[in-house]
C-alpha cells in the first residue's frame, strides 16, 4: 500500500504553488547528515528564491524555532529523535501555530505510525530512504494546500467585512425609526418594523409640525442592502427636512422627489405616503408617492382604503405633481399605515397575505389602541406566513383618534 | 429566471414565468440585456407568466426604459396579471411605463 502510493506520488508533477516570496521549511532530524543533503538536493529552489530551510535536532529545538519564527510554513519532521519525538511535536504544533502543514519523515511500510501521525494532522508522509524527488513534489504539493487554505482564510474574513458591514448598515436603518410615540389625550401613535434578514429600507417618521400638527410618513426603498440603506437614509433626511414647519404635504413629496431624483444613477426609488394629521378636527391631508393606500378602520371594525390621488414613487421623474388627498377620522377612527411587507407576505403555499385578510383582522377584533391595531397586523402576518421566511420589511405606523 | 424571446416586425418580445423580486431581478436584467440588439425598433416584456412582482423587480424595469430611452428604443410591458397590474398603479409606474393589453397591441404600436 505504501509502495503504490509512492510510485503514484512520484508521478506527480503538477505546478509549484505561486509565490512570491520563498517558503519557509523547517526539517526535524536528529540524523546530521539530512541537513547537507538537503540543502545539496534542494539547491536549485533556494537558489531561485523558492524556499528557505531550516533545521532542528528534536521536537523541543523545532517547536523553539516555530515560536521564535512565526513565519515558518512548513514542518518537515522524522518520528524517532531524542528528547522529543515527531509525533509528539506533531501534537504541539497547532498551539503555537495552527495554520502551519506537517510532513512526517517515517520507516518504509511503517504503517501504525504512519497513521499516528495523520491522526495527529500531518498533511502527508514520506518514507526512508529519502526520494529527493519525491521530497519535492511532496513539498510543492503541501505548500499549494497551505496558500489555499490561505486564500479560503481571507475570504471568509472578507466575507464576516461584509457581513458586519450589512449588520451596521441594519443597525443604523433601526436606529433612525423613532421608538418614542407622542402621547395625547386626543390621539395615540404607535408605529413598528420588523426587519427582513437583509438590510432592507422601510422607514417610517412622526414628526411634530407646527399648531400641533403631526407629520406621519412610511417609506419604502426599492430593492435592498447597503445601496438601498443608504438611499433610505437621505430620502428620510430630506423629507424630515422638508416637512419642517408646515407645508402642503403634496409640496413636500414633489420637492424630495426633486432632489431625490438629481443625480440618481441608481435607479432606487421610494414610495411614501405622508399626512399631515390635525388632532383639532381629525382631518388627515396627504400626499402619496406610489405608496399602498392606508387603511381607514372604524369603531365597529369596518374599513376602506384610503382614497387614491395618484402619484408616482419618488426618485424617478422630476417636476411631476404630486395631488393630495384629505379624510376626517372621527373619534374611534384608526388610520394604519403600512408598507408591502403586510400585503405581500408569503405563506407555504405561495399566497399573498393580501388587502382581503387585512381587513379581515379588524371584522372580528376592532381596534382599541394604535398599539393594539399594529400588534394585530404582526400577529395576523405571523400566523399566515407561518414558518416562510420573511422576504421584506414589514412595517406598520398608525394613528387612531381618541373617542370622547 | 428563464426567459424566452421572439422578434415580430422588429420588435423584442420578451416572455418570463415567475416571480421577480430581490433574488433573481439582477439576474433577470442581466438575461434581458443579453438579449436586446441595437437592431431592435421596440422592446416589451410580456407578463402573461408574472404573478409577482417586487420593488426590486420595478427597479429592473426602471433601469431598462431608462436605458432604451437612451438607444431610442421603443419600450413597454403587456398581458399584466391583475396583481402586477395593482402594483404598476398603485407605485404609478402605469404613468411612466407604457402599458398594452396585448402582445400583438405592443408590437403593432412599437414596430
Amino acid at each position: 500500500m505504501a509502495s503504490e502510493k509512492r510510485s503514484r506520488r512520484s508521478g506527480d508533477t503538477g505546478p509549484e504553488p505561486s509565490h512570491t516570496y520563498p517558503y519557509k521549511i523547517l526539517v526535524v532530524d536528529d540524523e546530521p547528515d539530512l541537513q547537507p543533503l538537503i540543502l545539496q538536493r534542494m539547491r536549485r529552489p533556494i537558489r531561485s528564491g523558492k524556499y528557505t530551510f531550516e533545521f532542528a535536532q528534536n521536537g523541543i529545538e523545532a517547536l523553539e524555532k516555530l515560536n521564535a519564527q512565526p513565519d515558518i510554513d512548513m514542518v518537515v519532521s522524522d518520528i524517532n529523535m531524542p528528547q522529543m519525538d515527531g509525533l509528539t511535536l506533531l501534537e504541539q504544533i497547532p498551539s503555537v501555530n495552527p495554520n502551519i502543514r506537517s510532513v512526517i519523515i517515517s520507516a518504509y511500510g511503517d504503517m501504525q505510525n504512519i497513521r499516528t501521525a495523520m491522526n495527529r494532522g500531518a498533511f502527508d508522509f514520506v518514507t526512508k530512504p529519502l526520494d529527493f524527488k519525491d521530497l519535492r513534489h511532496t513539498i510543492a504539493r503541501t505548500l499549494r494546500n497551505l496558500v489555499e487554505w490561505r486564500e479560503a482564510l481571507a475570504s471568509r474574513d472578507q466575507l464576516v467585512v461584509l457581513q458586519n458591514e450589512l449588520d451596521v448598515a441594519s443597525k443604523i436603518q433601526q436606529s433612525i425609526l423613532p421608538t418614542e410615540f407622542p402621547q395625547h389625550e386626543r390621539y395615540g401613535i404607535h408605529a413598528s418594523m420588523e426587519p427582513a434578514r437583509n438590510v432592507g429600507g422601510d422607514f417610517y417618521d412622526i414628526l411634530m409640525l407646527e399648531r400641533d400638527h403631526i407629520g406621519l410618513a412610511i417609506a419604502d426603498v426599492s430593492d435592498k442592502g447597503v445601496p438601498a440603506s443608504l438611499f433610505m437614509m437621505s430620502s428620510r433626511t430630506l423629507l424630515k427636512g422638508t416637512a419642517i414647519g408646515l407645508p402642503q404635504p403634496g409640496m413636500v413629496l414633489s420637492d424630495v422627489n426633486d432632489l431625490l431624483t438629481e443625480e440618481n444613477e441608481t435607479a432606487m426609488f421610494v414610495t411614501v405616503f405622508y399626512a399631515v394629521y390635525s388632532p383639532m378636527t381629525g382631518e388627515v391631508i396627504y400626499a402619496n408617492g406610489g405608496h399602498n393606500p392606508p387603511l381607514l378602520i372604524h369603531a365597529d371594525g369596518s374599513s376602506e382604503f384610503v382614497p387614491r390621488v395618484g402619484g408616482i414613487a419618488l426618485g424617478i421623474v422630476q417636476g411631476v405633481p404630486f395631488s393630495q388627498g384629505s379624510i376626517t377620522l372621527q373619534p374611534g377612527d384608526t388610520l394604519l399605515l403600512y408598507t408591502d411587507g403586510v400585503t405581500e407576505a408569503m405563506n407555504a403555499e405561495n399566497e399573498e397575505f393580501g388587502v382581503e385578510r387585512l381587513q379581515a383582522i379588524f371584522q372580528d377584533d376592532p381596534p382599541t389602541s394604535a398599539q393594539h391595531t399594529n400588534e394585530a397586523v404582526f400577529g395576523a402576518v405571523h400566523s399566515f406566513a407561518g414558518g416562510t421566511p420573511q422576504s421584506d420589511d414589514i412595517t406598520c405606523l398608525t394613528i387612531s383618534r381618541i373617542s370622547g | 429566471m428563464e426567459i424566452n424571446t421572439e422578434r415580430t416586425d422588429g420588435v423584442l418580445v420578451i416572455n418570463a414565468e415567475g416571480r421577480i423580486d430581490g433574488s433573481n431581478s439582477a439576474q433577470f436584467l442581466e438575461s434581458i440585456q443579453a438579449v436586446v440588439s441595437d437592431d431592435d425598433n421596440g422592446v416589451v416584456l410580456d407578463f402573461g407568466g408574472i404573478n409577482y412582482i417586487s420593488s426590486a423587480g420595478l427597479r429592473v424595469i426602471l433601469l431598462l426604459a431608462k436605458e432604451l430611452r437612451q438607444k431610442q428604443t421603443g419600450f413597454g410591458v403587456c398581458s399584466l396579471s391583475s396583481s402586477v397590474k395593482e402594483i404598476f398603479t398603485i407605485s404609478g409606474f402605469d404613468q411612466i411605463i407604457a402599458i398594452f393589453d396585448s402582445g400583438a397591441d405592443a408590437v403593432s404600436s412599437l414596430k
